[in-house]
Order: C-alpha cells, then structure tokens, then sequence
C-alpha cells in the first residue's frame, strides 16, 4: 500500500466528474486500500478517489471513533434522501477551513462493495453527511459550493491567500 | 471529508446513552459501542452514561411498547436517533430514581442537541404523559409478556419451553443488575487475604460458595479500585465461568488446548490454577479480541503460545501432536449472560440459532481428533438453549464409539443427560452450560 498525494483547492483537477468503475478488479482494490491509508493518515472521515486525481467513482469512508470501520463505496448512488440538518464541514482538499453545510439528513444508498457485489444501507448522522460530501467530490462539487456567495468568496480570498504562501 | 471541529464536542449523558442505544439499534453490540461514545462525554457524567445505556436496554422490549402507546403516529425510520432519546427517557421515568422534573428537562436537553426541529417537543409531550399514566401503562404492560418480561417474544417462548418450572426466576435474573464476580490468582494471592484488602478499603465482598477463587463484590466498582489489580492479583469473572478451570484440572506436564479462548478468561485462570503444564495453546478466530488475551496474560504474569485461526480448520495451525485436555468455549447466542450485556435482546434473532447450533457441532467435531486417547475435552457455552447444549452434545456422543460422557459431579447447577446446566441467577451465576467428553 501507499499514501496518495491529495489535490488541494484551488486545484481545477478538483472539478472534474468521475467516471462510473467498470470492473471492480485488483486495480481498484488497491486504490481503494491506498484510499484508506490516505485517509488514515491525513487524519479524514472520507476520501472520494477525485481528491487523489483519479476520476473514477470510488469512495473510501470510516466515520468510526475507533477508526475502525473502513468502508468502501464503488459507483454509490443516492437512492433516497429525506430531511435536512445543518453540521461543521471540513475537506482534506480545503485543509483549515470549516463551514455550516445544510444537507439531507437520511439517505439510503446503493454501492458496489470490493469484491464487485451490490450492497445498500441506510445512513443518517455523520455518515449521512460524509457519504454525500464525497458523492459530491465524485460530480466535481466541494463543500464550499453550498455556502453563500457571500461565505463563498470570502472563503476563496482565504484559502488562495494560503496557497500561494505555502507555494 | 474531515471531520467538523462541532462534531467533536462533549455530549450530555443522557445523549449519550441513546447514541449507544442508536448504534446498537443499527447491529452493533454494546460492548463495542460504548467505549468510543463514553470517550464523549465529561469523565464525571460517565457512569450515568453507562448506567442509562444498559438500564434502556434491560427494559427495552418493554420501553418501546410503552412509546408506542404514547405516540400518536409512529417514527420514521430515520428518526431513529429521536427513538432512542425517547426510550433513555421513559427508562428514567418508569425505572430510576431519577427525579422527575430532571429525567424529563434533561432528556428534552438532550433532544436539542440533536439539531432536529421539533424533536425537543415531542419528547418533552411523551415523557410527561408516560408520568401522568404510568399507572395504566403498568396496567397494559402487564397483559402483554414480551412487554411485561421485557423480553422478545421468541426468547420467551424458548425459555418456557426448555425450563417449565424455572422460567420465571430465569427471566427475573436477566433483567436484574449483575453482580461484579472477582477472581483471585492463586499465584498470588490466597482468597481470605485478598477479602482481607478489600475490607481495608471499604468494599464489601463474601467468598462464593460454590467456586474456590471467587469474590462476589456487594457493589461494582472500577478495577482501578481494586488493590493490586494492575499486577495481576484478580480478574474480574463470573463464578459459573470459573467452573471451566475446575472442572478441566489439567496435571503438571499436560498439553492442553483452548479453542475460542479470546480475551482469554478460562485461559488464564487455568493456567494460575496449574503453574507445571507443559504448554497451554489458546487460539481464536478474532485478532482484535486476541489482543486482549494478551493484554490479559501480561497483567497476569501467565504465558501461553496464541494463535489466531479458525477452531473449526486446524489443519491450518495444528502441529499434529494430540492435547490431554481441550476446552471448546463455544460462539454461542449467550442467552445465559442476558443480565451483563442486555444487547441481546434487541440484537439476537431467532434465526440466528440454527447457524450457531451448526457452528457449534462443526467446532466440536473439528477438535476431537486433536485430543489424546484418555484425554478429556470440555464443551462449554454461556447459553441456557438445550439447542446449543444438550442438541450439540448428545448426537456427537451418540454417533462415535470413542466418546465416553463423564458425569459432571458438583454442587452447582442441575445434571442434563450429558453435561450440567447453571441457569441464570442461581447462586449468582451467569448461566453456563459443560458437558465432560473423555476419548476412549
Ligand atoms: C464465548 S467467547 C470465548 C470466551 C473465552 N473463552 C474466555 O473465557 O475469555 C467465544 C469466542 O469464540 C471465537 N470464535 C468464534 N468462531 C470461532 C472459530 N471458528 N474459531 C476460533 N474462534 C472462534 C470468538 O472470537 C470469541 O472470542
């Protein structure tokens, strides 16, 4: 296994909409496995394989306290969502920022799991938001897109202020 | 994603407790929940947090009748975390000695920590109605048994069926609070001197009649509490698990192997009461759960060679030489143990038994070739169901020409056909069964 390098915002490739995997083989067990320790290591709840510039519909998750509840999501869909709540966001690819995001607050959601087989579960709580946090990666959307223009821009000026000091 | 400096915060008791009650509602034991919600919460809010998360689940069957009544429609599903704030609730309400006005304002508090519109509302409207009719509830609740026992009604039906006389005494005990069983290493420590240390620093406690090493505390406290606890000096184990190192008595310069010893209980409390054995072998399937067999044999200053495997393959990890003395503790629904970790209830289904029942007969049939002719193999499950006990043993011993059933001779618990049985609360036991398997 090996750690991936995560693109950071503003990066354009950040944008980009996965493509649906079509064969859950060894090459993608073992990106999903580098995913994991990626995301270990950062430390994140979620990582969606957009964020290490593959552009291909994998997601990695363990919302757990003991960080022991890997979870890997290929082509996830969205097959129900009901209700709103409204939590703290981060990202791994917007490091130091923190921001209100309004989403659905149950979902029911389809994958594939690493060995190719179709799965569905229901989520709410923090898995809810990570699993749509990551979705969104996977269509080219950041957390920072659901925020006000206002907070929006506010928050690019912050963030390639950084970017261009760490440059 | 990374995680929201909120989603970090500390938590309430109370919203605690249904976190764990939200997590096991989704399939996840207690045991495994508790730990990371109680990390959570301020240290000095802790044993409530527990306290309200094992007493919701004791009453559970029982406490979702009672919101059923009291709900004009029913939750949705995703309103699971709005389900378990209430059952935390109407625990404190019917159960606890909690004050009244406290179980309700600090339950609806907890309510709006969750972030969920109205949800304050609705649990502040249940729990003051469950107060203004608790008497008709209790009414009600008395008509239905699976309300009235707090029990599935699967399970209720089984232990009828199985224990005609004793059922009601069974359930009882599974629905009281445990006692917290000590036992003392015998390498270190004789049983009176150890009571002797507990009495100097105040903890009440009696020797166990019916089990030489055990101490049965009049309260449970942390182990951090009990002297000499950190060297190994005693562990903290039921007196009908302690039978398993009785009954097993290996001699000095005997193999004997643990099948499914993980966290390693009866390992190590052979291996405190027979220091000369040649080697003692304690595999498991679950390497988390090994870890703590380790952990455990260091406190204790006991050694053994660990194996991580599967029971039921050993041609994977056995070296071909024959044990004296195997101990099969059985994977099994642990409907003896229902009083420690009330999960159970929610958690075991029916269903699952025809599988554990399978399990149970391959992993015996797996490890009798392993043991040596003259040698004993003790079968042992924590479950009350003559399904995983009796119904594994009797066709195994029925079918083999080289199984001799020995006649478990004790003061304890009641002889079956094969083996003896300890039904839950008797003496202050969990509920365990053995049956003693000499190879021709
Ligand atoms: C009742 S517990 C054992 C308790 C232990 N003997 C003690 O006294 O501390 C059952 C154990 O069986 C293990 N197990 C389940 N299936 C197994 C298998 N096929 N092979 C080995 N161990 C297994 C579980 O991981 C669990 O630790």
């Amino acid at each position: 296994m090996s750690k991936l390098n995560i693109l950071q915002y503003p990066d354009s490739r950040l944008r980009t909409v996965a493509q649906p995997v079509k064969v859950v083989d060894d090459r993608i067990r073992a990106l999903a496995d580098d995913m994991l320790e990626t995301m270990y290591d950062a430390p994140g709840i979620g990582l969606a394989a957009t964020q290490v510039d593959v552009h291909e519909r994998v997601v990695v998750i363990d919302v757990s306290d003991e960080r022991n509840e890997p979870r890997v999501l290929i082509n996830p869909e969205i097959l129900k969502a009901e209700g709103t709540e409204r939590s703290q966001e981060g990202c791994l690819s917007v490091p130091g920022y923190q921001d209100t995001v309004e989403r659905a607050e149950w979902l029911h959601v389809r994958a594939l799991d690493r060995h190719g087989a179709s799965f569905e579960f229901e989520a709410h709580g923090l898995l809810a938001i990570c699993v749509q946090h990551e979705v969104d990666h996977l269509n080219g959307k950041l957390f920072l897109d659901h925020l006000s223009e206002l907070k929006r821009k506010r928050a690019h000026r912050k963030l390639t202020k950084q970017s261009r000091l760490t440059a | 994603m990374a995680r929201g400096r909120r989603q970090v915060q500390a938590i309430s008791a109370r919203l605690a407790a249904a976190e764990a009650l939200a997590r096991v509602a989704t399939g996840r034991s207690l045991t495994a929940a508790l730990p990371a919600v109680l990390g959570q919460v301020a240290p000095g809010e802790r044993a409530l947090a527990q306290e309200l998360a094992y007493g919701a689940l004791r009453w559970y069957p029982r406490l979702c009748w009672v919101l059923d009544q009291l709900l004009e429609r029913p939750l949705r599903r995703r309103d699971r975390d709005v389900h378990a704030v209430l059952i935390v609730g109407l625990y404190q309400c019917l159960d606890t000695r909690i004050p009244e006005h406290a179980a309700v304002s600090e339950t609806v508090a907890a309510a709006r920590a969750l972030g969920r519109r109205r949800a304050s509302g609705l649990v502040n409207a249940v729990l003051r109605r469950c107060l203004r009719e608790r008497t008709s509830l209790q009414a009600g609740w008395q008509a239905l048994p699976s309300a009235r026992y707090a029990h599935p009604d699967w399970l209720l039906a089984r232990f009828r069926e199985a224990w005609p006389a004793n059922w009601e005494a069974l359930i009882e005990a599974n629905n009281a609070r445990p006692p917290m069983t000590l036992r003392v290493n015998r390498r270190q420590r004789a049983r009176e001197a150890y009571l002797g240390e507990l009495q100097c620093i105040g903890v009440g406690a009696n020797a166990h009649p019916l089990a030489p090493d055990a101490i049965v505390l009049d309260e449970p406290v942390g182990v951090e509490r009990l002297p000499g606890f950190a060297g190994g000096a005693v562990s903290v184990q039921d007196a009908a698990a302690q039978q398993a190192a009785v009954l097993l008595a290996p001699e000095p310069g005997e193999r004997v192997l643990d099948l499914c010893a993980a966290p390693g209980g009866k390992s190590s409390h052979v291996l405190e009461c027979q220091p000369a054995l040649a080697e003692l072998v304690a595999v498991d399937l679950e390497s988390v759960r090994l870890e703590r067999l380790h952990e455990n044999l260091r406190r204790l200053g006991l050694s053994a060679r660990v194996i991580q495997g599967d029971a039921a393959e050993p041609g994977h990890w056995w070296d071909g030489v024959a044990y004296d003395r195997i101990l099969l503790d059985a994977p099994c629904s642990a409907s003896g143990v229902i009083r420690r970790h009330p999960d159970i209830k929610l958690l075991r289904q029916a269903a699952d038994l025809d599988g554990l029942q399978a399990l149970q007969k391959r992993l015996l049939a797996a490890a009798w070739p392993l043991l040596a002719p003259g040698g004993m193999l003790l079968y042992v499950t924590c479950s009350v169901l003559p399904m995983e006990n009796e119904q594994v043993v009797r066709p195994f011993a029925a079918e083999r020409e080289d199984v001799v059933v020995r006649m478990i001779d004790a003061a304890w618990g009641q002889a079956t056909d094969h083996g003896r049985q300890i039904l839950s609360g008797e003496s202050g036991m969990d509920g365990f069964y053995y049956a003693c398997l000499v190879k021709q």
